[in-house]
């Protein structure tokens, strides 16, 4: 009889990273229905030559650097998936490329991999190449197609159109809502953000702390300064940031009193971008600066250990 | 009614009830060994002394290895008949056990018994004695030995004995079938341990799982001087002895500190019983509820007497039903792999699972994510990823400062982790320990 010898326990809990990574691909579905549907076949394809670029770039690092190949964990499909939805839908095809091997190489394999990376790999990749090639990532069309009754003509040729962060005004708040609005191809459609942000909290994939301290701080902070709080939440990538990007275990801060900080902090950079910065919007540099900021945020925070008194770290 | 926990925990295999179904409803069965095979050092301490040799014809209950020392317990012979051999055996730890077997003669020879009489009427001062002379060591797992638990040092108190019912750890009922089959021997074990150490305040504790086990309780417990009864929520580690004292009384045990500490000692039901049995009956412990379940085809809560050899309990129990691939004593989650088959039952041990070649398999580990998952089980609130990282890059003094001592064990952490990580910290304690980083 060969016995095996270890150590408990015995029997792990059936969630892993790959399950994890899973979850979070299915509470992107709906977004990346309604963003395909809104704006049209031009849209799927965007994303999957996200995915599958950012899927090859890790496995050919991973081969080249003789690492373990660990695309099975799913987590390089989220990336390129959430880096796809980022982009508006008319980007040239190789602009996802790019983006997809900039998230993968720069920022998460040449910093050791999952788990240590310091930045969001997606929302660097975006803040590249926002930077790199503005006009390309800015080419906001109409939808080619809307949802429900609303007063938004599509446009099945591709017409330019400021985002709708802009000039708010033209669009109801229901189009706003429902996404019948110049974006990208995941920020526009919010109740499908809502679906998956409700999906993720159902199986326990994410807390509410950070979405609700973030869309919270924003609505808040933008009232006080004289703007429209829901327009404020749905007109831009708030949503979307809060709920997909943000939430992101590897970069943001370890105890549930550091993501109440993150998030507030998120929400307060992005309102400070949008009313005092020349970007129209402010989400990807909001997560990125407070990114950075969660080693900090982490040394700061610390919970009493059980028989102890408190002690300040 | 309210239920009493703790913050953190896990509830290991939720989704399979805990691994409970297949014996919770199976009344304890008696099984009496061919042989058996008793180490002297079950217990937590100094091993005790064998007192018999090859040839010797011993009755049932007879001391046949002494106490070493005020803290140590004798070990009785479990079945009567010939004493095969005394001697270095079985290997749990990597060093054999001296184990003294014994062949039943299957006739129960019992050696004469001195009782201290009913719980409520003996000597209070010879309770704890006869608890030592029986042999009693804790039985939910650890096996410290119960008189010097009950023995307070100079200037210590307790007003407090928790009676852990809990069995929060997977797939044991063998407290749960004890409780609901046999409240009263509980309950008189409580009395007993309350009126030896003079506390005026007994509290039963028992997971929600185990709703008939805490209704046949209550109602033992009736009329009972000083006996209430607490209802814990199902969670683990609700049995931990921190987290049972937090739940119940809302007391901490200071870092680095006892139970007594809080004031309070807990007991596990099945050391009540055998308290009770020690004052009721003079009876030393020879024999102990255990589950066997999992791969065996009939998996059952066997009346065991202690030393019987684990290949014989699995036969008990019809055999293994699939090609075991681990077998572990107690629950899944601080349970210990044997080596093989041919170790014995313990006084400790409350469970036996056979695990299949499938399930026994090793996960593979991957990277952490960060999730803190881990930070948000851990029942004593420590960092487990950072203590991690701390481990791995051998800071053990940096781990000792962030509280690494405080680690109960659990293995909470590694339970929940997606990223399958072997959290260190057993080997962290030790080293800790053993080098006085």
């Amino acid at each position: 009889m060969n016995l095996r010898m270890s150590a408990g326990p015995h029997f792990v809990a059936r969630e892993s990273t790959q399950t994890l990574m899973l979850d979070v691909i299915i509470a992107l579905i709906p977004t990346a229905a309604a963003g395909v549907y809104l704006f049209g076949i031009r849209a799927a394809w965007v994303l999957a030559v996200a995915v599958i670029s950012a899927v090859l770039a890790e496995f050919i690092w991973q081969k080249l650097a003789k690492k373990p190949v660990r695309v099975g964990d799913l987590s390089a499909v989220v990336t390129g998936l959430i880096l796809g939805l980022n982009m508006p839908s008319e980007v040239p095809l190789w602009l996802p490329a790019i983006g997809s091997f900039i998230a993968i190489i720069l920022v998460k394999q040449l910093f050791g991999g999952i788990g240590h990376n310091f930045m969001n790999p997606a929302m660097l990749a975006r803040g590249i190449m926002l930077v790199s090639w503005p006009a390309q990532m800015t080419i906001y069309t109409l939808p080619v197609r809307v949802l429900g009754t609303t007063s938004v003509v599509p446009s099945p040729d591709a017409v330019s159109a400021a985002t709708a962060l802009i000039r708010p005004s033209a669009y109801s708040n229901y189009d706003l809502l429902i996404g019948n609005i110049p974006g990208t191809i995941g920020e526009v459609c919010k109740l499908a953000i809502i679906i998956g942000f409700l999906y993720m909290l159902f199986v326990g994939t994410i807390s509410w702390q950070i979405p609700v301290t973030f869309v919270g701080s924003v609505a808040l902070l933008s009232w006080l300064l004289g703007s429209d709080p829901l327009v404020a939440v749905l007109s831009g990538g708030v949503l979307f940031g809060a709920v997909f990007m943000a939430t992101d275990y590897v970069t943001n801060p370890m105890l549930k009193v550091g993501h109440l900080i993150f998030g507030i902090g998120c929400g307060v950079i992005v309102v400070v971008i949008r009313k005092f910065g020349s970007y129209p919007e402010g989400v990807t540099f909001a997560i990125l600066i407070m990114n950075t900021v969660t080693p900090l945020i982490d040394r700061w925070t610390s919970r009493r250990v059980y028989g102890t008194v408190k002690k300040h770290a | 009614m309210s239920k009493l926990s703790f913050k953190g925990g896990v509830h290991p295999l939720k989704e399979i009830h805990e691994g409970k179904e297949a014996t919770k409803s199976k009344p304890i069965r008696s099984y009496v060994p061919e042989e058996v095979c008793i180490p002297v050092d079950m217990h937590l301490g100094a091993p005790s002394i064998p007192c018999v040799k090859k040839g010797d014809l011993v009755k049932l209950g007879q001391v046949v290895a002494e106490a070493a020392g005020p803290r140590g317990i004798p070990v009785h012979a479990s079945v009567s008949g010939e004493v095969l051999s005394v001697g270095p055996k079985q290997e749990l730890f990597g060093k054999p056990s001296v184990c003294i077997c014994i062949r039943n003669d299957k006739q129960d020879n019992w050696v004469e018994l001195k009782k201290l009489g009913d719980v409520e009427t003996a000597p209070a001062d010879q309770i704890i004695n006869a608890v030592r002379d029986a042999g009693i060591c804790g039985m939910g797992g650890a096996c410290f030995p119960t008189h010097a638990k009950m023995m307070l040092p100079e200037g210590k108190s307790v007003d407090t004995i928790i009676l852990n019912g809990s069995e929060c750890e997977t797939f044991i009922t063998a407290d749960h079938r004890l409780m609901l089959e046999q409240p009263q021997r509980v309950v008189d074990g409580l009395r007993a341990a309350m009126r030896a150490m003079k506390v005026t305040k007994g509290i039963i504790a028992i997971e929600a799982n185990k709703m008939d086990a805490y209704e046949a309780v209550s109602k033992a417990a009736q009329g009972r001087e000083g006996v209430s009864m607490a209802l814990l929520k199902t969670k683990y580690p609700q049995g931990g002895e921190k987290q049972l004292i937090q739940a119940v009384t809302g007391r901490e045990v200071p870092s680095g500190g006892l139970p007594m500490d809080a004031n309070v000692v807990v007991l596990n039901v099945a050391t009540a019983a055998a308290i009770a049995d020690a004052v009721t009956e003079g009876k030393p412990l020879i024999e102990r509820v255990s589950t066997v379940t999992g791969c065996v085809n009939e998996p059952a809560n066997l009346l065991l007497r202690v030393g019987t050899v684990v290949s014989e309990v699995i036969a008990a129990c019809g055999g293994t039903s699939e090609e075991p691939g681990k077998i572990f004593v107690g629950g899944s989650m601080t349970g210990l792999a044997l080596p093989n088959d041919s170790v014995s039952m313990t006084k400790a041990n409350n469970c036996l699972v056979v695990v299949n070649q499938k399930d026994a398999a090793p996960k593979e580990v991957s990277p952490c994510i960060r999730c803190a998952r881990c930070i948000e089980v851990c029942p004593i609130k420590l960092n487990p990823q950072r203590l991690n990282v701390l481990c791995e890059a051998g800071d053990l003094a940096q781990a000792k400062k962030e509280n690494m001592l405080d680690c109960i064990l659990c293995h909470s952490c590694h339970y929940i982790c997606p990223a399958r990580i072997q959290f260190p910290f057993k080997e962290a304690k030790e080293k800790i320990v053993a080098r006085r980083i």
